[in-house]
């Protein structure tokens, strides 16, 4: 069953065990208009909170940071590290597996805390091929942390394809340091 | 004189000036219908126009009707056909009568009389380009249309915009500060599918551009990350992942689940609906690379249909159902290749120039717009697929463009 969140009014219905959830969604401008006042269309396709956590120490999404302005950072940005992928793959690199070890380590002691995974790709394949690719990547961390031993409920994945790199040159190192999945915590429970 | 298939060869067009008959006296009017005509005729491929400094007669002086005019004006500066017409201003109402040439053989091909408000008149010059094609080369022309695309041209983020195929009434469509991608028209070119991280989770979004409101699809399957809308806008299919896996469900218009299409572990993407409704293609990785298939949307075993390239994605099924246009890695870059619906032999459409990606049929099925690196940024340009001739850029401005969705001719 899908279920459609459909936008007209402010009130949710259930119809036939579909929910549908109203939000205002009026789109920004007239028709045949040169561009949006970004005022008005802010009240269109405001950020609502959706991705935000509870917890005090929570770490922001890399598509919240960069939608707030602090750009695309990975590597090092929390207490767990990224790891790395070959090209057009998405299995665990051997090299890679310390990291996770140590990441699911530092889960276990801190037993408190979720991790959302970001799969990403470098950007030299399809768009939606390679959300698809960093789905896999994603979901590639959450089996082994899960094989160490973490609850996968603790783990919750998100694919921003090649949408979200880190490096801009067109060459290997640089599309090797895209090719990655990166580590966000955060406390209370995982989103998903 | 009938122009069948496309060659390399143009035919020299010259477009007079619109005849004031009341209401335009500083021909702006006349100026917007010839410069939107001009501009269509030209993405055509079919036609060159004459320059207009050439023009020995000047239309406020002379008729606009067959007797009225000296052919050997326009066969002196090598016009081989001929655009005439007048416009009348009345009742804040527009009337424009425009009417083709055959210079050569001195006759008249066809003429078209439209009238609306003075806003409307870019489009009454895109129809009268369609019937221009239509007369000529027996296949109405792709230009009453409306042109979709992501674009980073207000910022660093990947917005949908709209605009018209000759570049005129741009519109933008989203404004989130995250990531929009893969816009496509429903048939009445009045809803655009999309897909929006602006929750922080991509999920599919239909936006009703006329109503000024949009619905957001949801499935409990996993998460949305693309899609594509049937040509009578009443099923959806989508490509959903769950726990890695990435599968096609076809939907009702609701988001109502009809049925799984494919069940693999592994991915499978980019949907397109043959014109019928009744069949699509698509990526898929189960041979070991990404390759495109196509399959009945009743479900049942997919067909591979390239086999050749090691990484071939992002189909898009011709308006006629007969071909399949598609794009092909080669050495970290695209090209936009098409191939039998029945699979056969590609053919190599664009040059081996930047990278070609995410084509689109005009409604015509004689262009493909894609998005090329070409240039430098990304820009959708327009390609002619009998000739292979890339025609222009569609788009300009900063940032880059891409993932074109052209739409079908837009209604009455």
């Amino acid at each position: 069953m899908i279920r459609i969140h459909r936008g007209r009014g402010g009130s949710v219905t259930r119809t036939a065990g579909v929910m549908r959830i109203v939000a205002a969604a009026l789109l920004c401008c007239s028709l045949g208009a040169a561009g949006c006042s970004s005022k008005k269309a802010q009240g269109v396709d405001n950020l609502n909170g959706a991705g935000s956590q509870v917890g005090t120490e929570t770490d922001k999404s890399t598509l919240e940071k960069n939608a707030s302005g602090e750009g695309v950072i990975g590597g090092q940005g929390g207490p767990l590290t990224d790891i790395h992928f070959g090209y057009n793959d998405y299995t665990v690199q051997p090299q890679d597996s310390s990291i996770l070890r140590a990441n699911a380590t530092w889960l276990q002691d801190h037993p408190d805390r979720n991790v959302q995974v970001e799969g990403n790709c470098d950007d030299r394949g399809s768009e939606e091929y390679n959300i698809a690719l960093g789905a896999k990547r994603a979901q590639s961390a959450k089996d082994y942390l899960t094989t160490l031993g973490i609850s996968p409920s603790r783990i919750s994945t998100i694919s921003y394809g090649k949408e979200l790199p880190i490096c801009h040159e067109q060459d290997e190192s640089c599309w090797q340091q895209n090719r990655r999945d990166h580590f966000v915590v955060s406390g209370g429970q995982a989103s998903r | 004189m009938t122009i069948t298939g496309a060659s390399a060869q143009t035919w020299p067009i010259a477009v007079s000036g619109l005849k004031n008959l009341a209401g335009d006296d500083s021909q702006s009017i006349s100026s917007r219908f010839d410069r939107t005509l001009s501009r269509d005729l030209t993405l055509s491929g079919y036609y060159t126009l004459v320059d207009p400094h050439t023009f020995i007669e000047d239309p406020q002086k002379s008729g606009y009707q067959l007797g009225q005019f000296n052919f050997d004006d326009w066969k002196s500066i090598r016009a081989e056909f001929l655009v005439k017409g007048s416009v009348q201003v009345s009742g804040g109402k527009v009337q424009i009568t425009a009417r083709l040439f055959d210079v050569y053989q001195q006759r008249s091909m066809m003429g078209k009389t439209f009238s609306g408000d003075p806003d409307e008149v870019p489009r009454m010059a895109r129809r009268f380009a369609d019937a221009v094609l239509e007369v000529v080369t027996g296949t109405k022309g792709p230009f009453d249309s409306k042109l979709a695309f992501v674009s980073t041209r207000r910022g660093r983020f990947k917005e949908i915009f709209t605009q018209s195929i000759d570049g005129q009434d741009l519109f933008q469509v989203t404004n989130n500060p995250t990531i929009n991608l893969f816009p496509m028209w429903d048939h009445n070119a009045d809803q655009l599918l999309y897909l929006s991280y602006k929750t922080m989770a991509p999920a599919l979004y239909i936006a009703n551009l006329v109503e000024r409101r949009e619905t957001r699809i949801d499935t409990h399957h996993g998460r949305i990350i693309g899609g594509a809308i049937s040509p009578d806008g009443h099923r959806i299919v989508a490509a959903i992942e769950n726990a890695g896996a990435t599968n096609l469900y076809l939907m009702d218009s609701e988001g109502n689940e009809i049925r799984e299409l494919s069940d693999t572990g592994g991915i499978n993407v980019s949907p397109s609906f043959a014109p019928d409704g009744q069949a699509l293609a698509f990526t898929s990785d189960r041979s070991g690379t990404p390759q495109v298939y196509t399959m009945s949307i009743e479900g049942g075993a997919p067909k591979r249909i390239t086999y050749s390239g090691e990484y071939n994605t992002t189909p898009a099924i011709s308006p006629k159902g007969d071909s399949i246009a598609y794009q092909s890695r080669s050495g970290g870059r695209f090209d936009i290749f098409k191939i039998p619906i029945a699979g056969g032999t590609p053919e190599m459409l664009t040059d081996g120039s930047g990278s070609n990606e995410s084509a689109s049929w005009s409604p015509d099925g004689r262009y493909i717009a894609f998005a090329s690196t070409r240039g430098g940024r990304s820009r959708i340009y327009i390609l002619q697929v009998e000739s292979h001739k890339i025609i222009s850029a569609l788009t300009e401005g900063n940032g880059n463009d891409t993932n074109p969705s052209w739409s079908w001719w837009l209604g009455d």
